[in-house]
């Protein structure tokens, strides 16, 4: 069959003050009828450049397309090159032969207009339909999508739908005047698991009942081995290799494709084994034995964590009185012991963070106890807060905002040890010399500024920061959710080397259910505030117990074209609100051990 | 693109170097009685060689007066800005680090005073203080300081919530600490940003106090006493309202095209 | 913690009307408001040094006669007294006489309102008339010479005092073309078209510094719609660039746009007080400026406070007109 997308040598440039930069070049693909293709790269490798170029949407972004076809078969049977063609056959085309969506639920739809504006704008333009065959078309569209109430949505506003419905209203919207080609530019990155699994077998079916060709532009290997038919995989603005999946997956033939499958964890591949593994890494293998037998230890617990609740309030009225109250932590307990790594996963809302912020005391729980080393944090005053505060130390989320843009990395890895008095003068320098060394971090990036680093560098600054006081508790709270695979590999390693070296414990925050499989010993399922499952990992991964542990293990993409599992439609319950007015008394924790040191939360 | 910014930018700070320059060198090099003298034989007289700008209904050489009204207008704007600055800048700090029921009471009496029209605030501090230059300086001060402490507290509670302020809490620096080190810092900028462009307002604010006759008094010389006195010869003497008129508006314009291009240096957000 | 924006808000479409407690909560919220109002005006006018009754009548003035001033005032009432005494008579009605006008405030003010709310009202529509399009054109041409035109004018506006404009319109509009008259005001009710007539030049003066003003935050507020995702997705529909930019962009813009209009209500309350002088249009403007040239204790209060409170309620109406226009404000 003729392919419906032939992408020939394209060149797209940028105009910047210091010259035209190159977003992409050389770039050649194909996409037959009905083909999902996987554009697959990191951050900066041209992926979306492609795609919006095959709109004429790069244009809008200061982008310009200078050498190269993108020859698309229209529906009438004529071939276009869209790189040339004028702005009035683009707009015939876009919206109606191609759809597209984008990456951003939450603010990919007009916050200002109706649902059912927003979607009949379109057909009205395309189809030449009126406003109620316009209204009867979206209602079919919403009901395609599966959105609970459709008739309700219509007249909603962006802001009442959540980010999955909205994602639904803007793949209805794409496939309005049923494209023969869809374009979808990361459409589950800034979606929680369950919900991704459900827009991604959305995908799959609309793409089977319409013989839609789909152009799919991700980061994640796991989600293109679930979708994808033929793999592009792009780095730096030129493809690496092309193939189906098959090939890319299990026989890749250039080192960057190779060294990109090997960082992505694998759900399930640590079935049987009872220790966490390093991560794999292509050229690190000498670095350290990747199996060093754990010395066995005997069982010390560092945390212990008793009936933790913590609430925010929900202020409203002149007085800003509060009027609700968000649960946001609820009668958690947990220990964790020294040298190990409890994990907490769950879906966005679920309370991890808030967790971890409450042990640390950044946020002041409403009751409960947190003993660490044997100390009553909860019961210490500020002062002594303050000096316990060395025992604990927390690794954020967002690698350019946990560093002072305005201060040296010498003066902030030196300030925790500045704070408590530890060392001064020469050996202030020299301590600081050592947490670099010990992250592996050039010694002469002492003196830069956080701009001047990478990502995952920083992320190091802010791992050697947390070590300078020698603490026994790191929270991790999604330390390495920020970071591009291969980065997030090395940052995960060095975290492991770093446990064994200092017996250091974590308490791992992270809502990536693959990654954790692989560095967690015990593992805590949170939902609405509560631990519903917990126990170590194996006995957690092998034997899920608790309904919302068994859907969120299904929803998980695993980076095996064999094991595909969103072919049907998925639709897993959704989250409820954790707000309560005030006053309300929620029943207590209480839990069923099923197995050693593994317990669900009873229903 | 690139170069129109960078163009704004030296126009700006060239504007504004040669307009400080005059304002304290002028003073000393033009003998104080130059600007009072009167030529009775040219009063009004419209720009000529004796005369560059002019003179006004006494005979006085506009272009010494309005030398010798930079050094006042400056004065005063430098002067107040840096009240209002040192004013608002603990108050919005303290404000929006520390939120809480401290921030409620402050920022209800910030929204309180900002109902009160900078200008008509002013004015009234002045004619209640009794008109003169330092009066003229707190009523401007006072009136500028709400807003001030307004934007310096938006930005304290932005930064208040970063992460490294969350890290440098959890390693335990105490909250003098984290307001001098990490907070202070990164609401700098803005502040310098918001200093400039208040610089322009407060120029502006006094050029209409004295016009009003509620800032500076004659005889000295400010903008806006001439631009009043200009009002009654308008037909016949034009210059007499341009010139002074030129004098705030390139002062102005020098500072709102630094002050722009200072906010897309410093300011990361607003670009 | 940081809750997803919208996505806890309690059931109910703000379009099903406001709710009564929001509403309660507002009235309380301006009544606490307009008591903090009269405390800072009456702190401004009265705890600030100086003897009021010398500041009334001068250095020079006979001890007698400011005896008597300070009994009629009652300035020699502890100051809690004289504040109830302002208070209590606004409460009740009684806002006291001039000093220099020789009349009753409250009727004075009820009169000289009105004029100046046809000068503010006037400006204002001047200065979006022409703001928001000239906004957009330059967001729309970002970078390029049409924004670096539309900018290079914007700033040159700002740069220019006001009363400086002014100058300019008389000059230009009523000494030699001679289409407007210079100066002066006549009652709406007698002669509604030497009204406007009398009200423009000072109206468009006034909203053309305004409108520079204006002009610069249309941009940037359009600029910050330009760049998001439901832009590039209406484009990804097919949607001509028109409608894009008119209806998708500027829908969003015009709820900020009309915010940040609000709170120039301040700004040109600020400025009538000069404009109003220049062009002997006797308005609340012109009042305030010969009660404070005056040193008309009462009338100053007065003035001030009323000033203060029109500002306070139309920022209270913007916000309110806001909740209309722009479904995803919470209330309450």
């Amino acid at each position: 069959m003729k392919d419906i997308v032939s992408v020939d040598h394209l060149r797209v440039e940028f105009a910047t003050d210091s010259g035209p930069v190159v977003g992409v070049e050389d770039v050649s693909f194909t996409i037959a009828p009905g083909e999902t293709l996987c554009v697959v790269g990191e951050s900066g490798s041209g992926k979306s450049v492609t795609s919006l170029s095959l709109m004429r949407l790069v244009e809008f972004g200061g982008g310009a397309i200078t050498a190269g076809a993108l020859n698309f078969v229209r529906a009438d049977g004529s071939t276009l090159d869209v790189a040339a063609a004028p702005p009035e056959i683009m707009g015939q085309v876009r919206g109606n032969e191609i759809g597209m969506i984008f990456q951003e639920p939450m603010t990919a739809l007009n916050p200002v207009f109706t649902i059912e504006r927003q979607l009949t704008d379109g057909l009205m333009l395309h189809k030449g339909l009126n406003q109620p065959a316009a209204t009867a078309r979206a209602l079919e569209l919403l009901r395609s999508v599966r959105i609970p109430e459709p008739e309700r949505r219509l007249k909603q506003y962006p802001h009442e739908l959540s980010g999955g419905m909205r994602q639904r209203v803007v793949i209805a919207m794409a496939m309005a005047c049923e494209p023969k080609l869809l374009i979808a530019d990361e459409p589950t990155t800034a979606l929680d698991v369950t919900i991704q699994a459900e827009i991604l077998a959305l995908i799959n079916r609309l793409k089977r009942e319409n013989g839609m060709a789909v152009l799919f532009i991700t980061h994640d290997m796991a989600v293109v081995a679930q979708m994808a038919d033929r793999v592009v995989v792009m780095y730096r603005g030129k493809i690496v290799e092309t193939g189906t999946v098959q090939q890319i997956f299990e026989a890749p033939r250039e080192d960057y494709t190779k060294s990109l499958l090997a960082a992505v964890p694998k759900l399930g591949e640590m079935k049987g084994k009872a220790a966490p593994e390093r991560m794999r890494l292509i050229g690190d293998e000498a670095a350290r034995a990747t199996q060093t037998a754990p010395e066995p230890r005997e069982p010390q617990v560092l945390l212990e964590v008793r009936n933790l609740t913590t609430r925010f309030p929900v202020k409203g009225g002149i007085l800003r009185r509060t009027v609700a109250q968000v649960h946001a932590v609820e009668d958690v307990s947990f220990t964790l012991n020294v040298g190990e790594t409890l994990a907490l996963v769950g879906e966005s809302g679920c309370g991890k963070s808030s967790c971890g912020r409450s042990i640390l005391r950044l946020i002041e729980p409403a009751s409960g106890e947190v003993w660490i080393a044997g100390r009553d944090i909860g019961a210490l005053n500020r002062r002594d807060l303050r000096r316990a505060r060395a025992d604990m130390q927390m690794v954020f989320q967002d690698p350019f905002a946990s560093l002072n843009p305005y201060r040296r990395l010498k003066a902030q890895v030196a300030e925790p040890l500045q704070n408590f008095g530890l060392a001064s003068g020469a050996e202030l320098e020299a301590r600081v010399l050592q947490l670099f060394d010990k992250v592996q971090l050039p010694r002469d990036f002492m003196n830069r500024f956080p701009h001047e680093l990478s990502g995952g560098q920083r992320q190091r600054v802010a791992i050697a920061r947390a070590l300078a006081v020698n603490p026994k508790l790191i929270v991790a709270d999604e330390a390495v959710s920020a970071l591009d695979v291969s980065v997030q590999a090395q940052v995960l390693n060095l975290m492991m080397d770093l446990q064994e070296d200092l017996g250091l414990s974590y308490l791992f925050i992270s809502h990536d259910i693959a990654v954790v499989e692989r560095v967690a010993h015990h593992v805590g399922v949170m939902y609405l505030g509560r631990i519903v499952e917990i126990g170590p990992r194996a006995a957690v991964f092998d034997n899920p117990t608790h309904p919302y542990t068994r859907s969120l293990l299904s929803a998980v993409p695993i980076a095996d074209p064999r094991n595909r599992r969103f072919a049907d439609d998925l639709n897993f319950k959704p989250i409820t609100s954790p707000i309560f007015p005030l006053g309300h008394q929620p029943a207590p924790s209480l839990y069923d051990q099923i197995a050693p040191a593994h317990y669900v939360l009873r229903a | 693109m690139k170069r129109f910014k960078t163009t704004k930018g030296l126009i700006g700070i060239v504007l504004l170097l040669a307009i400080a320059l005059i304002a304290i060198l002028g003073p000393m090099i033009i003998p104080p009685e130059a600007s009072t003298a009167m030529d009775m034989h040219a009063r009004r007289s419209p720009p000529t060689l004796i005369h560059l700008f002019g003179t006004d209904q006494l005979g006085r050489d506009l272009m010494f007066r309005v030398i010798l009204g930079a050094r006042t207008s400056l004065e005063i704007a430098v002067s107040a800005v840096v009240m209002s600055v040192v004013l608002g800048l603990p108050l919005g700090l303290i404000s929006g680090y520390f939120g809480g029921l401290t921030d409620n009471v402050l920022m209800r009496l910030v929204d309180t005073l900002l109902a009160f029209p900078a200008l008509l605030l002013a004015l009234t501090i002045s004619a209640v203080l009794g008109p003169n230059l330092q009066n003229t300086i707190i009523a401007i001060g006072v009136a500028f300081t709400p807003y001030l402490a307004r934007i310096i507290r938006g930005e304290a509670l932005r930064v208040a919530q970063m992460p490294y302020v969350e890290a440098a809490r959890s390693s335990g620096t105490t909250d003098i600490m984290i307001m001098g080190r990490h907070v202070l810092p990164n609401i700098l900028p803005a502040v310098i940003v918001q200093g400039t462009i208040s610089l322009a307002f407060a120029i502006l604010a006094e050029a209409g106090l004295s016009f009003l006759g509620l800032g500076t008094q004659p005889p000295a010389a400010s903008w806006g006493l001439m631009i009043q006195a200009s009002r009654d010869q308008l037909d016949i003497a034009p210059w007499t309202a341009i010139v002074p008129g030129l004098a705030v508006a390139l002062t102005v314009l020098g500072l709102n095209m630094f002050g722009d291009v200072l906010r897309d240096i410093l300011d990361p957000r607003a670009k | 913690m940081t809750l997803p924006a919208g996505q806890y808000r309690p059931a109910g479409s703000p379009h099903a009307g406001l709710p009564m407690t929001y509403i309660l909560n507002r009235l309380l919220s301006v009544t606490l408001t307009l008591f903090l109002i009269t405390l800072v005006t009456f702190a401004v006018t009265n705890i600030l040094p100086g003897d009021v009754a010398m500041m009334i009548m001068g250095t020079q003035s006979n001890p007698e006669a400011l005896t008597g001033l300070r009994e009629s005032l009652g300035l020699n009432d502890p100051l809690l007294v004289q504040y109830g005494h302002w208070v209590g008579g606004m409460v009740s009605g009684n806002w006291g006489d001039s000093l220099i006008f020789k009349k009753p405030i409250l009727g004075l003010l009820g009169q000289k309102i009105v004029a100046s709310a046809i000068i503010v009202v006037l400006s204002m529509a001047i200065a979006l008339a022409l703001a928001v399009p000239l906004g957009v054109w330059a967001a729309v041409h970002r970078d390029k010479w049409q924004d670096n035109v539309s900018s290079s004018a914007a700033l040159l506006g700002v740069s220019l005092p006001d009363f400086f404009w002014g100058i300019v319109m008389i000059l230009v509009f009523a000494r030699w073309l001679g289409w407007f008259p210079s100066s002066g005001f006549v009652e709406p009710s007698v002669d509604p078209l030497g009204a406007l007539q009398r009200a423009f030049l000072p109206s468009l003066a006034l909203g053309l510094g305004l409108m520079a003003h204006l002009t610069r935050m249309t941009r940037s507020t359009m600029t910050g719609i330009l760049s998001q995702e439901f832009i590039r997705v209406a484009r990804a529909k097919g949607l001509a660039e028109r409608t894009v930019i008119w209806r998708y962009a500027l829908a969003n813009a015009i709820g900020p746009v009309i915010t940040i209009a609000g709170l120039q209500i301040g700004y040109l309350f600020g400025s009538i007080i000069v404009m109003e002088s220049l062009f002997g249009y006797t308005g609340m403007g012109w009042l305030t400026y010969q009660a404070l040239l005056n040193r008309d204790l009462p009338l100053i209060q007065d003035t001030v406070f009323v000033i203060a409170a029109v500002v306070m309620l139309t920022n209270l109406a913007v916000d309110l007109l806001y909740v209309v226009i722009d479904p995803r404000i919470r209330l309450g």
